[in-house]
């Protein structure tokens, strides 16, 4: 039944257990699928029931046993629960929000994947002493957990005199902060014949422009799912804002949903509210999922190298 | 050993924090290596720091080897042929791309001890309804579940390409040489995976010993055990014990090495490269 060969359907005589070999194949199809179904329901499930309980109103939450449709739908949670955060930290309307958001994340996203792409670019195409021992060592940074540089970094931006701005948060990405992404592109690069720097040389192009109009384009498939990877670890991360923004003017997306949580009650948070600040932050990175998949799945292989 | 009566103003009270300008910890002064001795015999002292190394430790050493299982599971059963493969990958993938900061408030929803919809469903089947993130016994099933919903959709889709990979020749000579199904998934399915499940195991165990996000939106009684993360977090930003803080961040990280390296060093007795060959020769 796992078999990963086929066996051809025919045969030049009667095979008499060939009904039994049938039955067995629809019934292992059928449990296949039936198992398959039930995993899909797993998941499926609590994603129901986020949206569901975000267009509740308060009183419908509670109700026993549990409804599974709101009714009324109360589309204006997505509003009230912005609100309520406002009343609780003046001036940090939504779009406040989203604009630091998406400052820091563009920001950082950019940063992170040209930054990445240069010395990715340095490592595959220069020869230099010490190129190896230096690639080494970046890869080796890889193992430094985040944990350990928590309260350094911050000692280190508190001498800047940089708390509470957004530098801790942006001007790293452009130092080529992720190793994993540099090696990724560097691999890439390594792909790329040389034959090509040289044609491009021979027509005049200098490095900086091979880099822009060869090495990048080839290697656009990679280059993207960094993007992709660079703006959700960005628009999810939590512990560097944290750390460093104390004003709530200031707040990015998920830290406004940490602070407003905070601000509710332990045993009887807010969930309609909750669930719809929690749909409105995962809707765009879903719907980046839907749009450009592949690129998620091949940022599934950053730091396993093929080949 | 004590600490002296702060002045520190907590820069991330979140829920005390007014919008009109910014609070700035001040700080005990990082003095040398008698600090650093002090904190580090603080560490071995404290119960809160040991609850904090056991919950973690355990958490990684649970939830990784389940997720991978339950994800070569599926990985097996997408593999079967199955029709309209790309959209059940899609599926199943769906959860490793919702922000960890949703997965956490909508478990924590899902697991509210009273209206939460799991009792209500463990209810139905007659079934007590369980205190979950409240219960001390069930803090750390519940965040293995949570976390297992979460991210075995991408272990699931990195082992379904490499089951891809594994050329057919060889279950086709398996099974000319009278190999059973079990033979030939643990004889040829396993040693070919290993490469990825190893993989897949160390990045898990890295990503798991520094569990942050799910643990600030749910909060757990510190009694019961905060993550090695979190109580690094939170000495250091709410409590101002930044020394302390920066110790047990060592001591975490040296934590971290030291599962990496024993994960290393077994996998020589079972991770299978096919680059390298030893053995009879010819």
């Amino acid at each position: 039944m796992t078999a990963n060969t086929t066996t051809p359907a025919t045969t030049a005589y009667h095979d008499p257990l060939a009904r039994r070999r049938l039955i067995q194949t629809i019934f292992g199809r059928i449990l296949i699928y039936a198992l398959l179904l039930f995993g899909a329901a797993l998941i499926l499930i609590p994603f129901f029931w986020m949206v569901s309980t975000s267009l509740k109103t308060e009183d419908q939450l509670f109700v026993w046993p549990p409804k599974w449709l709101p009714d009324p739908v109360a589309f204006e949670n997505y509003f009230d629960s912005w609100k309520q955060l406002d009343s609780i930290a003046p001036g940090l309307t939504f779009w406040r929000i989203m604009g630091n958001t998406l400052f820091i994340t563009v920001l950082a996203m950019f940063g992170e994947m040209f930054s990445a792409a240069i010395v990715a670019y340095g490592f595959a195409r220069f020869r230099f002493k010490g190129r190896d021992t230096i690639f080494f060592i970046m890869l080796s940074t890889m193992m430094i957990p985040a944990t350990l540089t928590m309260v350094p970094g911050f000692l280190v931006w508190r001498e800047f005199g940089l708390l509470n701005t957004y530098d801790p948060l942006t001007l790293p990405a452009l130092t080529a902060w992720g190793p994993a992404y540099i090696f990724l592109l560097r691999q890439f690069f390594l792909t790329i014949p040389r034959d090509m720097d040289d044609a491009a040389t021979v027509d005049g192009a200098n490095t900086v422009q091979i880099f822009f109009y060869i090495m990048l384009p080839m290697v656009k498939p990679a280059f993207l799912a960094i993007g992709v990877l660079a703006f959700q670890g960005n628009w999810n991360n939590l512990q560097a804002p944290l750390i460093y923004l104390n004003t709530t003017q200031f707040f990015t997306l998920i830290l406004s949903m940490q602070f407003f949580q905070q601000s509710l009650s332990k045993s009887a948070p807010k969930w309609h509210y909750m669930m719809a600040m929690a749909t409105m932050m995962a809707a765009p990175i879903l719907l980046m999922f839907f749009t450009a998949q592949r690129y998620f799945i091949e940022g599934l292989n950053v730091g396993a190298v093929k080949g | 050993m004590k600490f002296d009566a702060d002045e520190r103003v907590s820069i991330a009270a979140l829920g005390k924090l007014d919008a009109e300008g910014p609070r700035i910890a001040r700080y005990r002064e990082l003095d040398s290596f008698t600090i650093g001795d002090t904190n580090y015999v603080i560490g071995a002292t404290d119960p809160f720091f040991f609850k904090a190394v056991w919950l973690t430790l355990r958490y990684a050493v649970f939830n990784v080897p389940l997720g991978l299982i339950a994800a070569l599971c599926v990985a097996l059963l997408l593999n079967q042929s199955v029709r309209g493969i790309g959209y059940w990958r899609t599926l199943y993938y769906l959860p490793a791309v919702l922000p960890a900061a949703a997965t956490a408030l909508l478990w924590w929803w899902l697991f509210a001890p009273k209206s939460g919809l799991i009792n209500w469903g463990l209810g139905q089947v007659g079934i007590g309804p369980m205190g979950w993130f409240t219960d001390k016994n069930l803090v750390l099933p519940s965040f293995i579940i949570m976390s297992t919903w979460g991210v075995f959709g991408a272990n699931t889709v990195i082992l379904l390409a490499g089951l891809k990979n594994i050329p057919p020749e060889l279950y086709e000579a398996a099974a000319i040489d009278g190999a059973g199904t079990w033979s030939k998934f643990r004889r040829i399915t396993i040693p070919m995976l290993s490469p990825a499940l190893f993989y897949n195991l160390i990045m898990g165990m890295i990503a798991a010993l520094q569990l942050f996000t799910q643990q600030a939106f749910i909060p757990t009684d510190r009694e019961d055990g905060w993550f090695l993360n979190w109580f690094i977090y939170n000495e250091a930003f709410n409590s101002g014990r930044m020394g302390y803080a920066s110790a047990v961040g060592w001591l975490t990280s040296i934590l971290i090495i030291a599962i990496t390296l024993l994960v290393f060093r077994s996998s020589t007795a079972w991770v299978f490269y096919e680059s390298s060959r030893e053995g009879e020769g010819a």
